[in-house]
């Protein structure tokens, strides 16, 4: 993990203290709502249905014990004793009031934590592949480039009041486990032909109300200039960036609409970055600073390769649900002898990506004993532990399993993406916590998910799309009629992973449904799938092969209220 | 950090007697629209500098042939939240190296203060219910930052080395 140097901690304080002061100015009505609120925006903090939310960075997903201990105690202390682990990979309080919020950020502080820029219309917080810097399958460790753009976006004084929210994703392996093009820029790095290191540079990706991939702008930037072509896309967006209507404001509509203009503004800037401004030079990233940055994402001291084949220490009657786990929570490492291990977030009785206090010591407990104090928020709202031997395996799955972590469902129906919903949010137009509960409850026979096998199915409160449905196998978007809550159940959607296809919009099959006709719905498109699939079909192949048409009968076969509204 | 009360600014706009004169006659102090000075720059002698208010989504490269004859530029905020006049300020010194005035008008708000000290800004006229004391505060809270910036071009990473 990035260690903290003290220019990175004295910032960090610089900007509790800051909070403090526009906090103080709040609360003795120097400062209006109306204007604290960018402010507060900027430092994670919202206000929600039933109080402040407070989003805290984990930047690029990485997280240590020491920090979640932290969190746990926040929870404890000025939380209902939970929090939320998001698709962005950070973590969100619920239940914090406004006035202790400058003391919850001393003690995110004093953990290296903070919740700069997780809202607000300024450059988020980076995100990048849970898997970074252990996936057999990576070209470029993308950690030290994440913390390199960390520390450039923080506090950029030119880039903090955009027209709207602006999203980075960084992968560096073939796989994309980042959902990088459905960012407002999303970098792929790789190798050319000479070896050297670079950037892949896609631009205009986004969520929300119009979805869109993104672009490819640039072949390959030199990992030396990649600074300098972000701030170039961001200033071109910045300058002409639609202001006057919140939902065209996105990168993405100016992509669209502007096309290979955009593009050769870009590069014009760019060239101009480089060969006219005033220092030019100083914004290239060194090989001294990628060193120091490096020199934190070695391996933990005791972490060294062991001869594989030794196995998980288990016993040959080791239950089913180890196998399971072992099939569906472990993934493989580029070093021999060591595993990845996620720790499911999606049980029984609690919200997906949801973690109590409790919890949140367990899993720090658990790190520490068998990944050296390092977890990763993965984007599909879980824990992993990235350097776990082998060996330990079998004694890891106890401990996961004491702890409610050891659900053996990555990947399957149960392990499904969700926002918050209307439960919490004061955006959402619909709960998407029920629905989940629903889901986990029809779910809940191991071999039934098995049978239904790889799926991702995704769940949004309203089009801000927080759940990701326009990627989702089966999206769900909340939406609200006349105030009640509907759904709108979407198909064939990609986050661009190998196994999803390349990055696509779900397709929505027919009208809205009931809020009690949905879970129907999703049951009915399940049994389809099974029925209808060919030997070692996967769910998404088969709607790929069968079309919509199928799946929309089914859907329709089941609509009670709906039926009767359209009869 | 120069704050600009606008009761004693020594620059006046052409205003004549309901409408903004079209075409205003050369004279020092002079802050004009940015229409005023296209219509009068041909006209004006050399040495009498002007002012000029410049909009948020004019292209500030644009004015770089005529930037040795301008004393001040004034960059706008309809609302704060609209960070564009950032970007201008950021280009009018980095790139065109103006030494002038560059001085942010209209919803100017104290926590903004930062932010303008570091694209360029070295004049404010603040919304007239900004705390001066305030203003002046905000601008301390952070000895250094990451990112080069106009006030020092060097990201922290350089400094370190240097």
């Amino acid at each position: 993990m990035y260690a903290y140097t003290d220019f990175d901690r004295q910032f960090v304080r610089a900007r509790a203290a800051q909070f403090r002061d526009q906090l103080e100015r709040n609360l003795r009505g120097e400062l209006g709502d109306d204007e604290f609120r960018p402010l507060r925006l900027q430092n994670g903090w919202y206000v929600q249905r039933h109080a402040p939310m407070l989003r805290v960075a984990v930047p690029y997903g990485e997280l240590s014990s020491a920090q979640l201990r932290q969190l746990a105690v926040i929870a404890r202390t000025f939380d209902r004793g939970y929090g939320h682990f998001t698709t962005r990979q950070n973590l969100q309080f619920n239940w914090i009031p406004l006035p202790q919020a400058a003391d919850v950020m001393d003690l995110l502080a004093a953990v290296d934590m903070h919740g700069i820029q997780t809202s607000g219309n300024c450059i988020r917080n980076i995100t990048s592949d849970a898997l970074a810097g252990i996936a057999p399958d990576e070209i470029v460790d993308p950690r030290p480039y994440c913390e390199i753009l960390r520390q450039w976006s923080t506090l950029h004084p030119e880039f903090a009041f955009l027209p709207r929210k602006f999203k980075i994703a960084v992968t560096g392996a073939t796989e994309d486990r980042a959902a990088t093009l459905w960012h407002d820029i999303g970098l792929h790095l790789l190798k050319n032909a000479a070896g050297e290191v670079g950037f892949k540079v896609f631009v205009g990706g986004g969520m929300g109300r119009t979805p869109v991939i993104g672009s490819l702008i640039n072949e390959f930037v030199p990992w030396q200039q990649i600074l300098v072509y972000i701030e170039a896309i961001v200033r071109v967006y910045n300058r002409y960036g639609r202001r006057d209507n919140a939902y065209k404001a996105r990168i993405k509509i100016l992509v669209k609409a502007e096309g290979p203009r955009f593009f050769d503004a870009v590069n014009s800037e760019f060239a101009a970055i480089l060969t006219r401004d005033v220092d030019a030079g100083a914004q290239l990233i060194t090989q001294a600073e990628l060193d120091r940055v490096s020199a934190s994402f070695v391996l933990p001291a005791g972490v060294k390769p062991v001869p594989a084949g030794f196995g998980d220490n288990a016993s040959n009657d080791a239950p089913l649900a180890y196998t399971r786990w072992r099939e569906r929570n472990v993934q493989l490492h580029r070093l021999p002898g060591y595993r990845a291990v996620t720790l499911s977030l999606k049980r029984a009785g609690q919200a997906p990506g949801d973690t109590t206090d409790v919890q949140m010591e367990q899993a720090a407990a658990i790190a520490e004993r068998f990944s050296h104090g390092e977890l990763r928020v993965t984007h599909e709202q879980n824990l992993l532990l990235p350097w776990v031997r082998e060996s330990d395996l079998f004694a890891l799955w106890q401990a996961a399993k004491a702890a409610s972590f050891a659900t053996p469902n990555i990947g399957l129906i149960t392990d499904m993406i969700a926002c918050p919903g209307g439960d919490f949010c004061g955006l959402a137009n619909a709960r998407s916590i029920p629905v989940a509960e629903q889901i986990t409850e029809r779910f809940a026979d191991l071999d039934e998910q098995y049978d239904i096998g790889d799926i991702d199915l995704h769940i949004s409160g309203c089009i801000n799309s927080c759940g990701h449905h326009h990627s989702g196998h089966i999206g769900v978007l909340g939406v609200d009629k006349d105030g009640a809550e509907w759904y709108q159940l979407t198909l064939g959607g990609s986050d661009g992973s190998t196994a999803s296809g390349a990055s696509v919009t779900g397709k929505v099959i027919g009208p809205s449904f009931a809020a009690d006709e949905i879970s129907d719905a999703i049951e009915a498109v399940i049994a389809t799938y099974r029925r209808e699939r060919t030997v070692g079909e996967r769910f998404i192949d088969s709607v790929r092969r069968l079309g919509t048409t199928p799946f929309r009968a089914a859907t329709d076969a089941v609509r009670q209220a709906t039926a009767a509204a359209h009869a | 950090m120069k704050f600009i009360d606008p009761d004693h600014d020594h620059w006046h706009t052409a205003i004549g007697d309901d409408d903004p004169m079209p075409t205003p006659g050369p004279c020092a102090n002079r802050l004009l629209a940015l229409e005023q000075w296209h219509a009068v720059r041909e006209h004006w002698p050399r040495d009498v500098k002007a002012g000029v208010v410049v909009p948020n989504d004019t292209d500030i490269e644009t004015l770089e042939l005529d930037l040795p004859r301008l004393a001040l530029i004034a960059l706008q905020f309809p609302k704060w939240v609209d960070g564009r006049a950032y970007s201008q300020a950021r280009l009018l010194r980095s790139r065109l190296r103006y030494t002038g005035e560059v001085r942010a008008t209209g919803e100017v708000l104290v926590d903004m203060l930062p932010l303008l000290h570091r694209t360029g800004f070295d004049a404010v006229q603040l919304r007239a219910d900004q705390s001066l004391e305030s203003s002046q505060r905000a601008l301390r809270f952070f000895a250094a930052h990451y990112q080069g910036d106009v006030q020092d071009t060097q990201p922290v990473f350089s400094r370190r080395a240097a």
